[in-house]
């Protein structure tokens, strides 16, 4: 398999408690062959970046429902700045308006998916990261 | 959904082989919970007798006269923001017809977070109001009469008692007696966030002690505010997290169980508070299995007060409920047809007699509900109560031979896993043992299997656009409003509330937890004294 290696952490950040989508989509990248840290609910930025380091992660993948997206994707890139972990990957997923997908891909966010992305376009573009 | 998706990923030609040449079909005759439709039904399958609506047990509805004696009350959720933006978007509501509010609290506070609570600071706002102070309910519900509205409150135990304070302090001070209060506080443990899942319930609070201060919520009221519902048994977020109707109707009764029992133990008459609990339901979008769900749930209602708990007040067997249309069906994908989808969802629950409707709208799945949507919710059912005349006869599919015997299909089938929920030593039991929790995630992944596309199973959130001032105008107020204020007051009132809750945790908290709102003492300030006396730690 050619995803064999990849370590992907997946969780939430802040209040938002809607894990339906992110539990589905772990389930998903583990039938792929990825490895992943379920780390749900109740995350600051912070413990993300130190999960990250600690395991060594090639990606992060948060997803959101309530319109948090700005406000955490940005503190959560200048975590992950500040400990040297610009070489991993951040993936973010959820109710997201299609508006905020540009804003969040210049601030430096490799992939978002929106509702109604299909589980094969998800893996693909996944697998796309490290081929950029 | 499955047959739009499917015919998506066909080519032309399959589609006009199959649309015109072969005929369409259905891929399969079950129903979501998977009972296998008949071809027909007819008198083999159901010849029995139906009471009189209003009559024992209720199959027909609770009332006599059902809506030609009153409509459902149109009753849209509604809250984001700062209170003051939550009360201009009820007036709108109530000013374009809607019959009743229905206040939704942001995550912060349903979890007892202050806006300066530096993991709260990102969602302030953002899925319901901020509702920190006796300041911010004033604000919330000014210019609306308290005993003229009623208001569902979305709030749950312990917080859904800081929020009851709130506005009983609030009806005090507008000298609007107790008494006239018409509405609804949800209280309900363990289902609000985001269903029964363990993680969302049990991280920013203790289990046992959210559910004794739901019941002193319940306790305190009932004497108190005789036209006040004390709690809304939560069935909806358990069937949003995608399980079936039946496990949605077992849980939620089960649960109800749990409280009633709770309530006995404290000496209470069933028929003093039985009348003032009520439902808080779904209505997917399998019609008639929605239908049946609800005619089957009033009669395990009926049939429980009575024959279990000895009630001998009718009003108390009354299954009352409230609905909200799911959000599963809708897609993000061509919005407009969840247009079509929530009306046939409404027309479920008006056929099924529901007491009150929200209308979920059509784009929740990408933005914020627009005055727009929200207007077209309220104009949906508007359409369905005084167009189609589909309100002028009561219980219009009582007698229809497929309708009845899935009412009694059900009836079965629920029945038969709240026993298999009662063996396992009762709703939060079950809870408390993950068993919840292993149902769930084997409906979620199931729903993962049947999508089969990244969608979010849940999306019924509002979105709010431009966030970042809100949220710093109510970190910023909370943090003067905590420094204005007669400190010593507060922590007096503090300090009493947590010795109560170590000392002696069979009382009563409900009136302490009021001093300390009038005291101006924040949700959180309070919910930390109660955290701290059961020695609670939460995240950071």
């Amino acid at each position: 398999m050619v995803f064999e290696g990849k370590k992907l952490i997946l969780g939430k950040l802040g209040l938002d408690g809607h894990d339906n989508g992110l539990r589905i989509v772990a389930k998903w990248l583990v039938g792929a062959g990825y490895e992943v840290v379920y780390v749900g609910l109740y995350n600051t930025p912070q413990r993300i970046a130190q999960t990250a380091l600690e395991e060594n992660a090639d990606a992060i993948g948060i997803s959101f429902l309530g319109c948090e997206h700005l406000y955490y994707a940005e503190k959560l890139l200048d975590e992950l700045h500040r400990n040297d972990l610009g070489h991993v990957k951040v993936v973010l997923g959820g109710v997201i308006p299609p508006d905020d997908v540009g804003k969040l891909r210049s601030m430096g966010v490799n992939a978002v998916f929106t509702p109604g992305t299909s589980k094969d376009e998800i893996l693909k573009h996944i697998q796309l990261l490290w081929n950029q | 959904m499955i047959d739009l998706d499917e015919e998506k990923k066909m080519g032309n030609e399959e589609k006009v082989k199959l649309g015109y040449l072969e005929g369409e079909r259905v891929p399969n005759f079950k129903s979501l919970s998977g009972i296998e439709y008949q071809r027909i039904y007819g008198q083999s399958d159901w010849s029995g007798q139906l009471p009189e609506a209003g009559q024992y047990p209720f199959t027909r509805g609770i009332h006599h006269d059902m809506y030609r004696g009153r409509l459902w009350t149109r009753r849209q959720q509604s809250g984001y923001g700062t209170p003051e933006e939550s009360n201009e978007r009820f007036k709108y509501l109530l000013r374009v017809g809607q019959t009743g509010l229905n206040m939704d609290a942001d995550v912060g506070t349903k979890l007892g977070l202050d806006p300066d609570y530096p993991l709260a600071q990102g969602d302030v706002g953002l899925q319901g109001t901020s509702l920190s102070t006796y300041e911010d309910m004033k604000a919330l519900y000014k210019d609306i009469p308290l005993d003229q509205v009623s208001s569902t409150l979305i709030v749950q135990p312990p917080y859904s008692a800081v929020v009851m304070s709130q506005y009983l302090l609030l009806a005090k001070e507008r000298g609007i007696p107790w008494e006239n209060l018409i509405g609804t506080i949800m209280n309900c443990a363990l289902t609000q966030l985001v269903g029964p899942t363990l993680q969302s319930n049990t991280t920013f609070f203790p289990i046992d002690l959210a559910i004794k201060i739901g019941l002193d919520v319940m306790e305190y009221l009932i004497p108190r505010a005789p036209r006040w519902n004390i709690v809304n048994i939560n069935a909806y977020n358990i069937r949003e997290t995608g399980v079936s109707a039946i496990q949605e109707a077992a849980f939620s009764l089960s649960m109800a169980t749990d409280y009633i029992k709770g309530l006995m133990k404290r000496g209470l008459d069933v028929d003093s508070f039985a009348r003032r609990m009520a439902f808080f339901s779904a209505a997917h979008i399998d019609f008639f299995e929605e239908v049946a769900k609800l005619r089957a749930m009033r009669r395990i209602w009926a049939r429980m007060l009575k024959e279990r708990f000895g009630s001998k007040d009718e009003k108390s067997m009354w299954f009352r409920t409230a609905i909200q249309t799911s959000a599963l069906p809708l897609t993000a994908q061509e919005p407009l047809n969840n247009i079509v989808r929530t009306a046939v969802q409404t027309l479920a629950a008006v056929l099924a007699g529901a007491q009150s409707i929200h209308t979920t709208g059509y784009d929740e799945a990408y933005s914020l509900p627009t005055e727009e949507s929200h207007k077209l919710s309220i104009r949906t059912q508007q359409i369905i109560a005084y167009e189609t005349k589909v309100v002028n006869s009561v219980d219009p599919l009582g007698g229809s031979y497929l309708v009845e015997t899935m009412t009694d299909q059900l009836e079965e089938h629920i029945w038969e896993m709240m026993k298999v929920i009662e063996t396992r030593g009762g709703f939060i039991q079950c809870f408390k043992d993950g068993w919840v929790e292993e149902q769930i995630n084997e409906a979620r992944y199931k729903m993962a299997e049947a999508i089969e596309s990244g969608a979010e199973g849940e999306v019924k959130i509002q979105i709010f656009k431009h966030a970042k001032d809100m949220q710093a105008r109510r970190i910023a107020y909370i943090e003067e409003y905590k420094k204005n204020r007669d400190q010593e007051a507060v922590i007096r009132v503090l300090d009493k509330l947590y010795e109560l809750c170590k000392d002696k945790p069979e009382s009563n908290l409900f009136e302490p937890i009021m001093a300390a709102v009038e005291a101006k003492a924040t949700i959180q300030e309070i919910c930390d004294a109660l955290r701290k006396s059961a020695d609670f730690m939460i995240p950071s």
